[in-house]
């Protein structure tokens, strides 16, 4: 369901809002990490959640990559799924009318392996109900054809991004990938060209090697590197773009913790999600809401958004 | 499925790199034949994610059992644990061993292969409790390794037990798949059914003696995992384009399985690790 009443939500200390969008806490499960949101049912009260990003949905469906696809590393994982998901169509007919049971903020994550592929796939997701927002995953680093070149070039981007705004009947987020040399200059000209928000960081290309056979432990060879290895350099990230665009900013990277949140919001983030935490964590979401909830009794915040930036300001 | 903290009441070696641990949960938990938890000590930051053990036994359904071989980091960790230590764990997980009431003349043939054995011992108790007649292939490297897996409690059993091992230390000498092999010839194979844990290359010839007989064979396949609750997607199989899954030509081992019919199976496609 829908939520209803905005001012009811907005009647807390946690509420933030994006592109116009109110959220309950800004606490979101993360795209890849979340699944369908469906899959958490039974192990959190999904009422109590901000939003969640859904798995990278595509026009059609996509197998993904042969295993392996996931292999453990110092503090992280390294991952190649190779964005295997039910396709947009099923997704809205399948999953949608599940997920609207719950009283949550529901962000479709979209890609494509070309700007066709992601209009096509925005032109779908539109006739969903209950769809909040979307976010555009320009950055995902495991298919070859796809997000890496758009996502590292700030021309490229800007188009997606312009056409992508001009076809989308819903705020849209673009999500920044990391591996690039510039992020604020890639997050200006993502702004200028029409996008509602910024969702940072996507995972930064890693690659590991079986010692035995020589050769990389994942079947793609590299992956995208999550988990509390990758936080520091998602802080930075966040605080680099908060610098120069005022559109609002949702950290992403390694949070584990209500203090990995904060040092996002600190730096410039509205709100935050949440990944590979919960694989080894499935109740974080709620341990994180909790705890930004604590932080803010303790010290007399009314209002979480007082945070956001607020060692610069 | 249930998140819970489960309190270790015992961790003891077996032999030299298998270790039982038996932990105690503050809920009661029913767990079937077949079924898996994921793993990991309290609070840690080495490993990052849980590990998948089968369930080995359910003493009572507040106290539960693993057993498992230290392989790597996440196993070393669950290694290191000391009686009232204490474990974070996502449990029942995973589809378990479907068991038929006897009745049909149906013969059992379990085959296990190293500490794949963890995931049979209960699906052999409830055949036993279900009449079904039963024999047990048991394979593993060395005679060490044998009685790491769990080679006592089977012997316990009192059902008819082939022992194999790679070194010919213990039973007879070679792999697991050869006295297999030989039974299911001599037996009317249409009549059996067969149920294999073990390291993917032993599956794979098992499910081709099977096929060759005409028995019905299932698999409990492992594969590293993520979350063990669907969600990463990342312990997936390929499998036969049969029907046009929620997934299409992957499924994951963690929800759709572990166990799986072995036909479904794509056998020929490399990239299972374990
Ligand atoms: C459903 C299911 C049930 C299971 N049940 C059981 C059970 O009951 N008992 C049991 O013992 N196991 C079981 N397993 C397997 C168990 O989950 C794995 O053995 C365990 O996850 C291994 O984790 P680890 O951290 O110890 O090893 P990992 O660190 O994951 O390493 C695995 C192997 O890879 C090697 N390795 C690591 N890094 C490299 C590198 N760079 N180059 C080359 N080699 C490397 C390690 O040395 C090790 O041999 C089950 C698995 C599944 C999916
Ligand atoms: C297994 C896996 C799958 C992912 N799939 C997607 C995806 O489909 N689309 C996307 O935009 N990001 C995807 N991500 C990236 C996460 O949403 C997130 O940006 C990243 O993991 C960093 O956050 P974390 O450290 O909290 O996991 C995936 C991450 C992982 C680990």
């Amino acid at each position: 369901m829908p939520i209803q009443d905005e001012a009811d939500i907005l009647d807390t200390n946690l509420s933030v809002e994006i592109a116009g969008v109110g959220f309950r806490n800004p606490v979101i499960g993360a795209s890849g990490c979340f699944g369908y949101g469906l899959e958490f049912s039974e192990l959190i009260d999904l009422n109590r959640l901000g939003g969640f990003c859904t798995k990278g949905l595509s026009a059609r469906p996509l197998a993904g990559h042969p295993p392996a696809r996931i292999v453990e590393t110092h503090g992280g994982m390294l991952n190649a799924i190779g964005l295997q998901n039910v396709g947009a169509r099923a997704f809205i007919e399948e999953k949608l009318p599940l997920i609207r049971r719950y009283d949550t903020r529901v962000i479709a994550n979209v890609f494509g392996y070309s700007e066709e592929d992601y209009m096509e796939t925005i032109r779908i997701l539109n006739d969903g109900e209950g769809i909040s927002l979307y976010e555009l995953n320009i950055s995902c680093p495991n298919v070859k054809e796809g997000g890496i070149v758009i996502g590292n070039s700030a021309a490229a981007a800007a188009r997606l991004t312009e056409s992508a705004r001009r076809l989308s009947e819903r705020p849209l987020i673009v999500k920044l990938s990391p591996n690039v040399t510039n992020i604020a200059e890639i997050a200006k000209a993502i702004v200028a060209a029409g996008a509602d928000a910024l969702s940072l960081i996507n995972t930064i290309v890693g690659m590991a090697i079986d010692v035995n056979t020589f050769k990389p432990r994942l079947s793609y060879g590299t992956g995208g590197l999550s988990g509390p290895a990758i936080h520091p350099i998602a802080v930075r990230m966040v605080y680099e773009v908060a610098q120069v665009v005022s559109a609002p900013l949702i950290g992403i990277g390694g949070i584990a913790s209500a203090m990995d949140a904060l040092e996002f919001i600190i730096a410039g983030a509205t709100a935050v999600q949440i990944g590979t935490a919960n694989y080894y964590d499935p109740l974080v979401t709620m341990k994180v809401i909790d705890g930004l909830s604590d932080y803010c009794k303790k010290r007399g915040i009314s209002r979480i958004g007082e945070l956001t930036g607020a060692t610069f300001n | 499925m249930i998140e819970t903290i489960g309190t270790v009441f015992r961790n003891d070696e077996i032999t030299p790199g298998y270790k039982k641990l038996t932990l105690r949960f503050v809920e009661g938990i029913s767990i079937r034949a077949g079924q898996f938890a994921m793993l990991r000590p309290r609070n840690a930051y080495e490993p990052l994610l849980r590990r998948a053990l089968a369930v080995y036994r359910a003493d009572d359904s507040r106290r539960l059992s693993f057993l498992y071989q230290i392989l790597g980091r996440g196993t070393a960790a669950l290694a290191c644990l000391k009686p009232g230590d204490q474990v974070e764990a996502l449990l029942p997980l995973g589809n378990p061993w479907p068991v038929d009431a006897a009745g049909s003349s149906e013969l059992a043939v379990v085959v296990a292969g190293g500490v794949g054995s963890a995931s049979v011992l209960m699906l052999c108790e409830e055949l036993i409790d279900a009449g079904v007649q039963t024999e047990v292939f048991f394979g593993a490297a060395s005679e060490n390794a044998a009685i790491g897996c769990g080679l006592d409690d089977f012997r316990a059993m009192q059902l008819p037990l082939i022992i194999t091992t790679v070194d010919g230390s213990l039973g007879e000498r070679g792999l697991v798949t050869t006295p297999f092999s030989r039974r299911l010839a001599a037996i009317d194979g249409s009549r059996s059914r067969v149920y294999s844990c073990g390291p993917w290359a032993m599956m794979k010839a098992v499910a081709e003696i099977a096929n060759e007989h005409g028995a019905g064979c299932l698999v409990s396949l492992e594969a590293p995992m993520g979350c063990g609750f669907g969600v990463c997607v990342g312990c997936v199989v390929a499998v036969e384009r049969k029907e046009a899954g929620e997934y299409g030509a992957y499924k994951r081992v963690c929800v759709d399985g572990p166990v799986f019919a072995a036909d479904e199976i794509r056998w020929d496609v490399a990239g299972m690790s374990h």
